[in-house]
C-alpha cells in the first residue's frame, strides 16, 4: 500500500512539476498572470505530493515494510527506531527521495516568502528549481525507485526467481514475510552513528539550499531584471544554505574522527572535497554580492560564482553517487552516472551562455571601475580569487589530475595527501591574512597609513601571543608562522568589535552588554561577519595545532600494565569480553584509567562492536577519548587475545587542540546566525522600541 | 495583492564611470600575473611529489621495472584466507588478485576475481596498521605504497570498498524459499 502510495505520488509529482515550468514560463512571456498563478500553484502542489512520498517511504522503514526493496536493504527487526529514522538516507534511492524532498521545501519556502517581493523574478525562479526537481524525480522513477518491491516468479528457473518491481508483474507472488524480515539487512554498522544520523541531512540542505539563490540568479538573466533584485533575494537563502554546508562538513569531519578510527578529521577524500568544492565558491560568493550590493561592481563575477557554487554542488552529486572515484564514502556504482553528468553538464551550459548573453547585450556592465588595489573591493576580489583558486587546485587534484590522465595519457594518476598538503596551507594562510584586513580597508581607496593605524593593535596582541606560545616551549617556525596569521584575523574580529563598543558606550548610558547586543542587533552582517571571523581562527588554531603536532604510538599491555606517552599514564585495568547490546551487536571493551600527575582525569572505554547479523563490514572500533580546550587523547582497542584476554594492543593519539575545531565551529553558526537573522522576525516589542528607516532600495518588509 | 509590473527595469544609469588610471591598471595586472604565477607553481610542486600511478596487479607485475622504487596506488580483490594480523605488532599482511575490467557489477566481479585460480595475485605487507573493520574476503582493497624488491608491495595507505554495500542480491535467494519446492537433496559425492 505504502509503495503504491509512494510511487504513485512521485509520478503525479513529476507531471505537476513539468505543468509548473510550462505554466510559469508560458504566462511570463505572455503576460497571463492566470497562468503565472497556476504554476506557482502547481509547484506548490510538488511539495506537497514529495511530502508524502518521503513520509510513505519513511514510514514504511518505521512499520518495517520489508517487501519493499530498500526498507529490506537499510533496516532489519533489531535495529533501535531511532536508526529506522535516519535509514531514509542510509542508501542511494533514499537519499536521492529526500534529496527532492528538502529541494521541495525549499522551493516551496522561496515561493511563499518572495512571491510579493520579488514578483517578477518568480516565475521564472519556479521554472528553474521544477527544472532540478524534474530531473531528480526522472531519477528516481526510472532509476532508483525507492519503492520497488521484491516479488517472486515461480515460472522462472530457480536462482533468478526473485526480482524487484515497482508494480506488481504478472504472475508474480508476495514473497513470506518472516521470511523478509529474517534475511534483511539492517543499516550498515559505521551509518549508527549520531554524527552519521545528522551529517547527511545537514549537507543535503547544505546542497539543496543553494538551489534557491542559484534560481533567482538565472531567473536575473531569464527575466532580464539584472539589478541587485536577484541578490536581495537570495543573500538570505544562500547564508542559510551556507551554514547548513559548513555544519555538514562539520559533522562530516567530526563522524570520521569518533566512528573511522585513524585519529584524524579530514583526509582529502575525493568525495570529501566534492562537498568542499561548493563550500570554497559559495563563500567567496557570499563576499563579493556584498561589493554589488554596495558599488554595484562584479555583476558578471558574481553569476558566474552562483552558477560555480550549484555546479560544483551537482558535479559533487554526481562524482560521489555514479561511482566516478574511489572513496569510502561513495555511494554504489549505478546507472545514475551518465544522467547526472547529462544534467550537469546541460544545465551549467545554459546558465553560462545566459550570462554571456546577457554580458554582450551590455546588461551585466559594472557602475565603478576598479581605482585602487588598495581598496577594500580590490581586497574582495583577491579573497575571491585565492577561494577561487582553492576550489580549482582542489578540483584539480581529487577530479581533474585521474580523469586527464585516464583520458589523454592512458594511464591513471591520482594525488595524494601529500598533494594536497603542499598546495593548500599557503592559500589558506593567504586567506586568513585577507580575512584580518579586508574588513579594516575602506571603499574605493585606502591609505597605507590608515590601514597600519587599524592594525597596530591586533598585530600587538598577535606579537604578543605568539610571543607566549614561543616562551611556552613551541619552537617550530612554521607553527608560529601559521599561528601568527590565523591569530591576527582573530584579534582584528575581537578589536574591531571591542572598538564598536567603546564607539557606542561614549555616546550611549549602557551597560558594556547592551552595547555588544545593539552592535549586533544595528549592524548584523558587520559583527555577525566578525563573530564568523572568530569562529574561523579558532577552528584554524585547531586544525593547526592538531595537524602539526599529533602525536601517536602503539603498545600491547596486559591487565595491570600501564604506558606513558607525553607525561600521560595509561593504566589498562579491566577488559571485558562479548558484551552484548539491546540492539544486537556484541561489544568488546576495555577499561582504562588515564592518569597525569599522580592525578586520575578520567576513565576510557575504548571497544569494538561487531554486528553478527550484518553481511561483511561487520565491525566498527569505538575510540575511547579524553576531551580537554589542550587536547583529545584518543585510544582504539586494536587487538586482543581471543580467549582469556589478559593482554590487548591499544594504538594511542594525542591530538593537540583538536576540540577548538569543535568550538570554533559553535562561534561560526552563532555568527553566521546572527548575520543572516531577518530583523522582520524580531519581536514586536524590540521592532516598535526603535524606529526603523529602511535604506532607499530595501524591501518593505515590515507591513 | 501583488501589482504586477511588465515593463523591464529602468536601464541601470549611463552616468560616467571614472576609468582606471593606467599606472593602477599596470599594478592590477602585475598582480594578478604574480598571483597566478604563485598558483601555478604551487600545483606543479605538489603534483611532482604527491602524484601517483594509479594501476591494476597486472599492470604492476607486467611494469615492475617502470614503478619499482615508485609511489604507485594499486588496486585488487582481498583474498580472505591470506589475510593475517599480528595484533600485537600492528603489522597485517594479506593477498590481493587481479581485478578484470570492472563491470557495473562490483560484488560480481570481486566474486569472480578471487576464484580464478590463473589471475596475478600480490602479497601485501603493512606495518604500524589498525586492522580495518572493512578488511574480508571480496573486498576491493586500494593500496598507496611502493612494491618491494622481493616481489611484496609495502603498503602505507589502505581503503576498502566493501561489495556487500553494493550488491544486494546474493541473500535475497533466502526468501524465494517459501513459494518454490523445497530443495532437492544435493547429489551424493563419491561413489
Amino acid at each position: 500500500m505504502l509503495a503504491e502510495v509512494g510511487f504513485a505520488t512521485l509520478i503525479m509529482a513529476l507531471a505537476a512539476a513539468l505543468y509548473a515550468i510550462v505554466a510559469s514560463v508560458y504566462g511570463e512571456l505572455r503576460h497571463q498572470e492566470g497562468y503565472v498563478l497556476s504554476g506557482r500553484n502547481a509547484a506548490l502542489l510538488v511539495t506537497a505530493l514529495l511530502t508524502i512520498a518521503t513520509g510513505a517511504l519513511w514510514l514504511a522503514l518505521v512499520q518495517q515494510e520489508y517487501q519493499i526493496k530498500y526498507v529490506w536493504s537499510v533496516s532489519s527487526p533489531a535495529m533501535p527506531d531511532f536508526y529506522r529514522v535516519t535509514a531514509l538516507w542510509g542508501s542511494q534511492s533514499g537519499s536521492l527521495l529526500f534529496w527532492s524532498f528538502l529541494m521541495g521545501v525549499f522551493s516551496a519556502g522561496a515561493i511563499v516568502l518572495n512571491w510579493r517581493s520579488h514578483r517578477r523574478l518568480m516565475p521564472y525562479a519556479i521554472a528553474v528549481m521544477m527544472a532540478v526537481i524534474v530531473f531528480f524525480l526522472g531519477i528516481k522513477i526510472f532509476i532508483e525507485n525507492p519503492f520497488e518491491r521484491w516479488w517472486i516468479m515461480p515460472d522462472l528457473p530457480r536462482d533468478s526467481q526473485v526480482i524487484s518491481a515497482s508494480i506488481m508483474p504478472a504472475g508474480a507472488l508476495t514473497p513470506d514475510a518472516l521470511l523478509l524480515a529474517q534475511s534483511a539487512q539492517g543499516l550498515n554498522p559505521l551509518l549508527r552513528h549520531f554524527g552519521m544520523a545528522i551529517h547527511p541531512p545537514m549537507l543535503y540542505l547544505g546542497f539543496v539550499g543553494f538551489l534557491i539563490p542559484f534560481a533567482f540568479a538565472v531567473a536575473a538573466l531569464a527575466s532580464g531584471d539584472l539589478s541587485t533584485n536577484w541578490i536581495k533575494a537570495s543573500r538570505r537563502w544562500a547564508l542559510i544554505a551556507w551554514l547548513f554546508l559548513s555544519l555538514g562538513l562539520i559533522l562530516g569531519g567530526r563522524w570520521a574522527y569518533d566512528v573511522l578510527g585513524w585519529g584524524g578529521y579530514w583526509g582529502w577524500d575525493p568525495v570529501e572535497n566534492a562537498a568542499f568544492l561548493p563550500w570554497l565558491i559559495g563563500t567567496a560568493l557570499l563576499h563579493s554580492i556584498m561589493i554589488q550590493e554596495k558599488r554595484g561592481m562584479l555583476k558578471v563575477w558574481n553569476m558566474f560564482l552562483m552558477v560555480g557554487t550549484f555546479s560544483a554542488i551537482i558535479f559533487g552529486t554526481f562524482a560521489t553517487r555514479s561511482g566516478l572515484v574511489e572513496s569510502v564514502h561513495s555511494f554504489a556504482r549505478s546507472g545514475v552516472g551518465f544522467p547526472m553528468f547529462f544534467f550537469w553538464f546541460l544545465m551549467t551550459l545554459i546558465s553560462v551562455a545566459l550570462i554571456l548573453w546577457r554580458r554582450s547585450r551590455g546588461e551585466l556592465r559594472d557602475e565603478h571601475a576598479f581605482t585602487s588595489i588598495f581598496s577594500r573591493e580590490s581586497l574582495f576580489v583577491l579573497n575571491n580569487f585565492i577561494f577561487v583558486a582553492l576550489a580549482l587546485v582542489i578540483f584539480w587534484g581529487s577530479f581533474g589530475a585521474p580523469i586527464v590522465s585516464e583520458l589523454f595519457l592512458n594511464t591513471d594518476i591520482t594525488l595524494g595527501k601529500d598533494y594536497f598538503m603542499q598546495v593548500t596551507p599557503p592559500l589558506f594562510l593567504a586567506l586568513y591574512i585577507l580575512m584580518g584586513i579586508a574588513p579594516l580597508s575602506a571603499w574605493s581607496a585606502t591609505s597605507l597609513v590608515r590601514l597600519g593605524r587599524s592594525l597596530l593593535v591586533p598585530l600587538l596582541l598577535t606579537l604578543a601571543s605568539v610571543g607566549l606560545f614561543a616562551v611556552g616551549g613551541m619552537s617550530t617556525p612554521v607553527a608560529l608562522v601559521g599561528y601568527g596569521v590565523v591569530l591576527l584575523a582573530g584579534w582584528i574580529a575581537v578589536y574591531e568589535t571591542l572598538r564598536g563598543i567603546i564607539a557606542r558606550q561614549k555616546s550611549h548610558p549602557e551597560t558594556v552588554l547592551h552595547s555588544l547586543a545593539q552592535l549586533y542587533r544595528r549592524n548584523p552582517r558587520r559583527y555577525g561577519g566578525y563573530m564568523i571571523h572568530l569562529g574561523v581562527t579558532i577552528i584554524g588554531i585547531g586544525i593547526i595545532g592538531s595537524t602539526l603536532f599529533q602525536v601517536e604510538t602503539q603498545r600491547t599491555l596486559a591487565v595491570g600494565e600501564s604506558l606513558a606517552l607525553n607525561g600521560y599514564e595509561l593504566h589498562f585495568d579491566q577488559f571485558d569480553g562479548q558484551a552484548i547490546s539491546e540492539d544486537g551487536r556484541i561489544m568488546d571493551i576495555a577499561t582504562m584509567s588515564l592518569w597525569r600527575d599522580g592525578q586520575k582525569l578520567a576513565t576510557l572505554r575504548p571497544r569494538r562492536d561487531f554486528f553478527p547479523q550484518t553481511e561483511g563490514m561487520n565491525s566498527m572500533t569505538i575510540a575511547g577519548a579524553h576531551s580537554t580546550l589542550e587536547n583529545d587523547f584518543y585510544v582504539l582497542l586494536v587487538g586482543w587475545e581471543a580467549l582469556n584476554a589478559s593482554s590487548a594492543t591499544f594504538k594511542v593519539y594525542i591530538n593537540p587542540l583538536v576540540n577548538l575545531i569543535w568550538w570554533g565551529s559553535f562561534i561560526l553558526i552563532l555568527g553566521t546566525l546572527l548575520a543572516g537573522w531577518p530583523r522582520d522576525i524580531l519581536p514586536e516589542r524590540v521592532r516598535q522600541s526603535r524606529p526603523v528607516t529602511l535604506p532607499r532600495g530595501t524591501k518593505g518588509a515590515l507591513s | 495583492m501583488a501589482e504586477l509590473t511588465w515593463e523591464k527595469a529602468a536601464p541601470a544609469d549611463k552616468k560616467k564611470i571614472t576609468p582606471i588610471k593606467p599606472a593602477e591598471r599596470m599594478k592590477f595586472i602585475v598582480g594578478g600575473v604574480v598571483m597566478l604565477a604563485a598558483v601555478l607553481y604551487l600545483v606543479f610542486s605538489g603534483m611532482t611529489s604527491g602524484a601517483q600511478y594509479f594501476i591494476t596487479v597486472d599492470e604492476m607485475l607486467s611494469g615492475s621495472a617502470t614503478y619499482a622504487g615508485q609511489t604507485v596506488r594499486i588496486s585488487g580483490a582481498v583474498l580472505g584466507d591470506t589475510i593475517q594480523y599480528q595484533s600485537d605488532k600492528l603489522i597485517l599482511d594479506f593477498t590481493i588478485v587481479h581485478i578484470p575490467k570492472e563491470t557495473g557489477d562490483l560484488a560480481r566481479t570481486l566474486h569472480e576475481a578471487t576464484l580464478d585460480p590463473a589471475a596475478n595475485r600480490i602479497a601485501i605487507h603493512m606495518e604500524n596498521i589498525v586492522k580495518p573493520d572493512l578488511l574480508e574476503h571480496e573486498a576491493q582493497a586500494i593500496l598507496t605504497g611502493k612494491l618491494g624488491e622481493d616481489g611484496v608491495f609495502y603498503a602505507t595507505e589502505l581503503l576498502l570498498k566493501c561489495p556487500s554495500r553494493y550488491g544486494e542480491e546474493a541473500p535475497e535467494q533466502s526468501f524465494s524459499q517459501s513459494q518454490s519446492q523445497p530443495q532437492p537433496a544435493a547429489p551424493a559425492q563419491g561413489g
